[in-house]
């Protein structure tokens, strides 16, 4: 409860509620494939599996394709490019709900990278957020080493690769056709 | 597996509100479960079975309630199980308590679900408490927006939705929200809160809870009211995230729209469906799941929304009760579209019954649009051969 609230409080009123944070900390052991994924991150890389029956890229890796229900090893990492497409984004307006930091609206984009993979709600950095359009051409922009870390990684991690990842650049290339990437909406 | 007709013969629901601080969680649940029974003119001993559910509890803050409301609930030396499937999850959980009554485990089964979220904070649970975090609306607003790239929809399609079931929900006195001022100028002018959701085009965050009494065949035929009966059920899911997944049209949700249809015996959803309750809890999902649940043609469910054919008044009508947009205890939300198609099948729908109502449709969804639940309830067994 804030100061300013606290004084508005008639200290003989009944007590009909009050804040109560939970905070539950705890270190979740990595799988070795997602573990893999964190230590190339750390290595300005972005890695992914590539499932031998549907060609279908997982980032980050998961040991197996759900889709065909098959393992994925070693044998079917790859790197993934570090530049791709805007298919999508939306701009949110920070609720400043405990622990939200924002102030000013911001973007989130999904990204479809050069050569397969796709990763969602990446930050878009250095452009005003009322032009965010799908089909800008971007590139990633890496934390700085002595900052990177891969503690957000977890094994439900949906890509996001905060932490190791500042957030995606204009490349200033020409727009992509929607051709290339209106069927990738996730 | 052998099943039997299993019908709804109690509905009950509290009067949904930002607080309901009058009342514990086991309180709030209690007051929809003795509506629900007084309803079926039943008592607590009547009951054989009890299928709670809810969504994550870190809505409240409280673990496992299920273990402090079964006192509450009457459950004492009874059955009690809990339900979870995110948003779906009073869909669900009336699907499970169908179900115990359809194979014959149990004759009379009470079915409750809830959420109390003012006593949390449901942005924080939804956007995992971190800063840039984005809640339910920022995972969806995508979406949205290939839905409308896709389909051509004007921008106008999300702010109908939004002052139609608003203005339902003045008719349903348990509504959350009553907002007879609405206009389309309010919604477009309300603050944007994920692009291309405004403020107005989003549900709230409620208090409060419903139940039904679900009973077979010889039950229904003592009941004191009308009952509506079962005709299929259907649970579906996928990931939630997987390279080429559609989220505009999820596969889950097309493939358990066609398992409740055929489970009734529907050949053509849109003639034959008299009202659907669906779980639209930002503006546009009613025509993405017009489209997404093939009661529409691709590009064909933001025109149903334009030409006003799912307003209360309309062939196919929408959420009469003012849907998710007007009360959203989470963990509720499911089950009251279930409930309301119920209600409007057995007539009793009040100031936003639908006229000649025998055939309806309710459906709810959860997590990343990944968990779906449907079923089909009908004035009499034969409601859907009768339309033929
Ligand atoms: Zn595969």
């Amino acid at each position: 409860m804030t100061d300013a609230k606290q004084d508005e409080v008639d200290p003989n009123a009944p007590v009909a509620g009050m804040d109560f944070f939970m905070q539950l900390e705890y270190h979740e052991l990595l799988c070795p494939v997602v573990r893999e994924f964190a230590d190339a991150l750390m290595d300005k890389r972005l890695i992914g599996h590539r499932c031998p029956q549907c060609g279908l890229v997982y980032s980050p890796p998961r040991g197996y394709c759900p889709i065909c229900v098959v393992p994925t090893t070693k044998a079917d990492e790859i790197e993934l490019a570090t530049r791709g497409i805007v298919t999508n984004y939306t701009v949110v307006t920070p609720v400043q709900y405990y622990g939200q930091e924002e102030t000013e609206p911001f973007a989130k984009v999904s990204l479809q990278l050069d050569g397969g993979g796709n990763l969602s709600l990446q930050d878009l950095l250095e452009v005003p957020v009322e032009q965010v359009h799908p089909g800008m051409r971007v590139e990633v922009v890496w934390a700085p080493d002595s900052e990177r870390k891969v503690d957000d990684i977890t094994n439900r991690s949906w890509g996001t690769a905060e932490g190791a990842i500042q957030g995606w650049k204009p490349t200033g290339e020409p727009d992509a056709s929607p051709d290339d990437y209106s069927d990738k909406v996730f | 597996m052998s099943t039997q007709p299993a019908a709804v013969i109690g509905i009950g629901q509290t009067k949904h509100k930002k607080k309901r601080d009058d009342v514990s969680l086991p309180g709030l649940v209690r007051e929809a479960a003795q509506r629900a029974l007084d309803d079926a003119e039943l008592n607590w001993t009547d009951i054989d079975a009890v299928v709670l559910g809810k969504a994550p509890d870190p809505f409240e803050g409280v673990m496992m309630p299920e273990l402090s409301m079964a006192d509450a609930l009457g459950a004492n030396g009874k059955p009690i199980m809990r339900v979870h499937t995110a948003g779906s999850v009073g869909g669900s959980t009336a699907l499970v308590a169908t179900h115990l009554v359809q194979t014959g485990v149990h004759d009379r089964v009470l079915t409750v679900a809830y959420e109390k979220q003012a006593e949390g904070n449901a942005q924080w649970g939804l956007a995992g408490g971190r800063s840039g975090g984005m809640g339910a609306g920022g995972i969806f607003a995508p979406w949205m927006r290939t839905y409308i790239r896709r389909s051509g929809a004007p921008e106008d399609i999300g702010w109908k939705v939004a002052v139609k079931d608003r203005q339902n929900a003045c008719k349903n006195p348990y509504a959350h929200l009553h907002l007879p001022d609405i206009s389309i100028e309010k919604v477009k002018e309300s603050p944007m809160l994920w692009d291309p959701i405004h403020f107005l085009e989003s549900c709230p965050s409620s208090d409060g809870a419903v139940a039904m009494v679900l009973t077979n065949e010889a039950g229904a035929k003592k009941a004191p009211r009308k009952p509506a009966w079962v005709l299929g059920t259907a649970m579906r899911s996928e990931l939630g995230t997987f390279p080429g997944r559609d989220t505009v049209r999820p596969r889950a949700g097309v493939e358990c729209a066609h398992m409740v249809y055929d489970a009734a015996g529907i050949k053509n959803p849109r003639e034959q469906i008299d009202v659907a309750e669906l779980y639209v809890p930002f503006s546009w999902y009613e025509p993405m799941w017009l489209e997404g649940h093939d009661i529409a043609g691709p590009g064909e469910g933001w025109r149903m929304v334009e030409s006003g054919e799912t307003e209360i008044t309309g062939n196919f009508p929408v959420n009469a009760s003012g849907g998710v947009l007007s009360s959203n205890p989470i963990g509720a939300s499911g089950m009251l579209r279930f409930a309301e198609a119920a209600l409007q099948v057995r007539g009793e729908a009040g100031e936003h019954q639908v006229a000649d109502a025998h055939v309806g449709l309710a459906q709810a969804y959860g997590g990343s649009a990944q968990y779906f639940a449907m079923w089909v309830v009908g004035s009499t067994l034969d409601a859907v051969d009768k339309k033929k």
